[in-house]
């Protein structure tokens, strides 16, 4: 029976003009996306590769002489571009590509160049707004089809579907039959669904089709399998707004003011609310100013140094390559130490408390599923934040593997007076390159699954509950 | 005649309830965005304060004159939170140097505290109106002449002896009225709650603006209330109608200004263009340099890279050298500060000073040149993008609406274009001020062990206020465009009414 109703609807529905505009916006926000993104994922790996070839060449230099590794350090560590960044695009852009383990270079300061800070990973950031004088604007990836077009074709396909029923008196004649009221709900239901997910389905194989065929993509397994998650995902979201729109529909006397509170509803839910609570949660949880970031930092540096001085850092003359180590020698090593773990871990902090910023306004966006489907959407792409936190925590991973490294290295030579990280009191051996742990970032399905996870089970809630209110509506409502 | 439809038409529309709703959801955003972005604004407010501040004492740190840093920031725009445009993207602090000209890109930002946050983009006044009551709009359109066509209600009107241009005329006065009024209260609500922050105080001529700013957004509304009822005069059906005018709402409003700049971002490639600017740069920058070595030569001015250290203090603070070809960057200079001479090496002071003279000199000509190449170039690959997408998302009526009330705020490109104008100016004083004490070939340049240099004579900066007239003329093509927009519509509209039958 219920197949019976979702098929009329589906049917009502194909052959209306509404089905026609809405394939047609579907279309056209997917081959634009198609043109977009063309070699855009080609350009992308590419320089990836070039990056990651130019500092491995580097390191590579630096390696034949180990002090000079030391002050170097792994050099910047890049994040792997996604293929799927058409579905998502994640706002990549003000996300950086790289992290980057650099020395404190104080060369123009108060203090002689043995002060000069060996390696620390930094993390530089990116603001592509500054050159940015086009109009704001939106992405035309999957996630905008997703997110805005289909819970618009969502409400167009409800806002009339019991009320205008009601109106034409379809609706008592349907129930007069012996079909209980849940099963028509289901078959309208049903039936929206298939009418918005087939044009949806047949826009998102013209796009994969125009991509594939031009050579700009190449998928593996895992990749549609990401795919089709994404679709499910985009399935879930329209669920929620099929169901409001058929609740709202359910309690409307007439279908016009049925549409007004839908529009309403769908216009600060998704287009307001996700833009608006960036600014508001700067308000919320205020991070260090740049202005204090950069007094903070240097207060810092001063601090260490001033409490080695102290210690008599600059006494007496001494030769670094004695064994056992001077006490002023291994004073030097204890202090490049300190202050380089010191600002790291400072740095770290730093951007620890802008995360968590973003981290707040984008649980406060969440109140919108426009923002949850986004997320979901950008971590089974591989893409944004949540793609940019697991880069973030390999790093954190990497670097005191690196270190280790270096004093492992160091160690090992018995020449070398072992002041940890005093250059001229290390080894001073060549570093075979191959021997040298690399950073490769990696990311796999099941994280992206994980992060997925909150947001589509908050997609879920939502329409188990919608669905909840609309079955005990529909059940009480007068026809 | 005209008065008692007009009067019908617009109890009908006052009693809906869709006038209860748009009012309503209309003050709901406006005062959550407003508390919002005044928030937003005293916080930008206050880092421009605190930029000022640490600015000014740079100056006074400097010893020598080749040790200056100048720096001038912009203010935020209070007009901002009507259409905050490109007012908080950009750029809005400054490296004043005689060596290097600067334009907007060069602008960078202080008090970007959380970079990250540009994920989320951002909400102004006209966003609310632009997104809201274009929907509003046409719901209160798309029935119009369809609707009362089912109820034939039409019919019944047109047996009496009035003439269809006055139906026609009463339903658009009374839904603009109703429109303007929830418009009206929006922006006097928004005023109201600007006023009694305290933080920001309004000129005469930022009330015209804001005037301005109502004017457009109502000859905005109108077109699309004008497009509704297009779309309800050829529509048989309302349901019809309503399917039609929200399909033209999501192109018009989300997809089509958005596809463009998306697209035309990709298709429109800058880097060739910035490639052979690079290379003719870093020609000037060559023959500077052979000039710089011919100097040491003359001058017996021993090290190439910088002078031999002929004193003591804080020798060489910076040397900056950037190539990059983003921006077409690249400059390079170096600061002095001796405490002191060694006697020894009295005599190398004067060889030094026509040292720098020359140098000094030939690195401005090389910044002059640079200029015109740079200025060329980046008008030609990011200026000019920025006009090619401008002019191809005006076929859509809100993003004219968007440009044109960027205009009137002030915020829009040639708004803060207007600030790298000032810095310009303002370097030009700086060298003028430089050459007339004979800075460069100084002992001050150097070393200020005979005495600092004051800085109290320096030129100040001045922001070049914006000039409302000009901003007019600014705005006027696109409303010329808006208007043009309606009469076309309402034409349209007109003739398909007159000959359509009831």
């Amino acid at each position: 029976m219920i197949i019976s109703i979702a098929k009329r609807e589906l049917y009502d529905n194909m052959m209306s003009l509404r089905f026609a505009l809405a394939v047609l916006l579907m279309l056209i926000a997917m081959v634009a996306n198609a043109v977009v993104f063309l070699g855009e994922y080609n350009e992308q790996i590419s320089n990836y590769r070039r990056s990651i070839a130019q500092e491995h060449k580097e390191m590579e230099l630096h390696a034949e002489n180990f002090p000079t590794l030391v002050l170097y350090g792994p050099g910047e560590l890049h994040k792997m571009p996604s293929p799927l960044s058409f579905c998502a695009n994640g706002g990549e852009a003000f996300l950086s590509k790289n992290t980057d383990g650099r020395p404190l270079e104080r060369w123009w300061g108060d203090y002689p160049a043995r002060f000069n800070g060996i390696w620390r990973m930094t993390y530089p950031q990116s603001n592509p707004n500054l050159w940015n004088f086009l109009p704001e604007s939106t992405q035309m990836d999957w996630a905008f089809l997703i997110g805005v077009v289909l819970s618009f074709a969502a409400i167009l396909f409800t806002f009339d579907a019991i009320s205008g029923e009601r109106a034409r008196g379809t609706l008592r004649l349907t129930l007069a039959n012996s079909v209980p009221r849940h099963v028509v709900l289901g078959g309208k239901f049903l039936g929206a669904l298939m009418s918005i997910g087939l044009p949806f389905l047949m826009s998102v194989l013209v796009n994969l089709f125009l991509l594939y065929s031009s050579g700009s993509l190449r998928l593996d397994t895992t990749d549609w399998v990401r795919l089709g998650a994404i679709v499910l995902v985009g399935f879930v979201y329209t669920a929620i707004f099929i169901t409001l729109g058929l609740l709202i529909s359910s309690r409307a006397r007439q279908s016009s003011s049925s549409l007004m509170v839908l529009t309403l509803i769908w216009v600060v839910w998704v287009i307001l609310v996700p833009n608006t609570v960036g600014l508001a949660a700067k308000g919320l949880k205020p991070a260090m100013t740049s202005d204090e970031f950069r007094q903070r930092r240097e207060a810092l540096y001063q601090q260490v140094t001033q409490k080695y001085l102290d210690r008599g850092l600059l006494d007496s003359y001494f030769d670094p390559r004695e064994i056992p180590p001077a006490k002023i020698t291994l004073l030097w090593g204890e202090y490049h130490l300190e202050e380089s773990l010191n600002d790291e871990r400072f740095l770290e902090e730093h951007l620890r408390a802008q995360l968590d910023q973003v981290a707040v306004a984008r649980s406060l966006a969440r109140l919108s599923p426009t923002a949850a489907v986004q997320y979901a959407i950008e971590s089974l792409a591989g893409t944004g934040f949540s793609r940019h936190l697991q880069f973030l925590s390999q790093v954190k991973v990497y670097v005191p593997e690196f270190r280790e490294f270096l004093a492992d290295i160091d160690r090992a030579d018995p020449e070398s007076p072992h002041a940890l990280f005093f250059r001229p009191a290390m080894s001073w051996e060549p570093v075979p390159f191959e021997t040298i742990p690399k950073f490769e970032d990696r990311y796999s399905f099941d994280d992206s699954l994980n992060d997925a996870t909150v947001d589509t089970l908050l997609l879920m809630l939502v329409f188990v509950v919608l669905s909840a209110a609309l079955f005990l509506s529909f059940l009480r409502v007068d026809i | 005649m005209f008065l008692t439809l007009f009067r019908r038409e617009l109890l009908a529309n006052l009693m809906t309830l869709r006038f209860f709703v748009v009012v309503v959801t209309c003050l709901i955003l406006v005062i959550t965005s407003t508390i919002v972005l005044l928030q937003d604004y005293k916080h930008r407010l206050a880092v421009y304060d605190t930029a000022v501040k640490t600015h000014r004492e740079d100056i006074a740190d400097a010893m020598t004159y080749s040790k200056l840093r100048l720096y001038v920031d912009r203010p935020p725009n209070p007009l901002s939170i009507f259409n905050q445009g490109l007012d908080k993207r950009l750029g809005n602090t400054v490296h004043v140097h005689h060596q290097f000209v600067p334009t907007l890109l060069d602008a960078l930002q202080h008090g970007v505290d959380n970079p990250f946050l540009n994920l989320f983009s951002g909400m102004d006044l006209v966003f609310i109106f632009q997104v809201v009551l274009s929907l509003m709009a046409l719901l209160f359109a798309y029935d119009a002449i369809a609707g009362e066509r089912e109820a034939h209600t039409l019919r019944l009107m047109a047996t009496n002896p009035v003439p269809r241009s006055l139906i026609l005329l009463a339903k658009y006065a009374s839904a603009m009225v109703c429109l303007t009024l929830s418009l009206i209260i929006s922006v006097l609500l928004a005023l109201f709650l600007i006023m009694t922050s305290g933080l920001i105080a309004f000129s005469g001529e930022d009330f015209l603006r804001i005037f301005g700013i109502l004017l457009v957004s109502v000859i905005y509304l109108s077109t699309f209330y004008l497009i509704g009822l297009l779309i309800s005069t050829v529509s048989r059906r309302t349901a019809t109608a309503l399917v039609f005018v929200m399909f033209a709402w999501v192109m018009l409003v989300l997809v089509y200004p958005s596809l463009t700049v998306a697209t035309l971002d990709r298709l429109i490639g800058v880097e060739e263009k910035l490639k052979t600017a690079v290379s003719e740069i870093e020609q000037f920058w060559d023959r500077y340099d052979a000039d710089e070595r011919a100097s040491v030569k003359k001058n017996a001015v021993r090290a190439y890279s910088y002078p031999t250290r002929i004193g003591h203090g804080d020798h060489l603070k910076y040397s900056g050298g950037y190539n990059g070809q983003t921006l077409l960057h690249h400059r390079y200079w170096w600061t002095y500060s001796y405490d002191s001479i060694d006697e020894n090496k009295e005599q190398e002071v004067a060889n030094l000073q026509s040292h720098s003279q020359l140098l000094e000199s030939s690195r401005l000509r090389a910044a002059e040149k640079t200029w015109l190449v740079r200025k060329r170039a980046l008008d030609q690959t990011y200026g000019r993008k920025a006009q090619v997408v401008q002019m191809a998302i005006r076929l859509s009526p809100p993003a004219i609406y968007d440009l044109a009330t960027e205009a009137l705020a002030g915020t829009d490109l040639r708004g803060i274009e207007r600030f790298a104008e000032s810095s310009r100016q303002y370097r030009r004083a700086l060298i003028e001020y430089l050459h007339e004490k004979n800075a460069f070939s100084s002992r001050q340049w150097f070393s200020h062990d005979k005495g600092r240099v004051s800085w109290d004579d320096l030129p100040q900066f001045s922001y070049l206020q914006a000039d409302l007239g000009s901003d007019m003329i600014d705005v006027v093509p696109d409303l010329i465009l808006l208007l043009a927009i309606n009469l076309a519509i309402s034409m349209s509209v007109f003739l398909t009414f007159r000959r359509q039958a009831l």
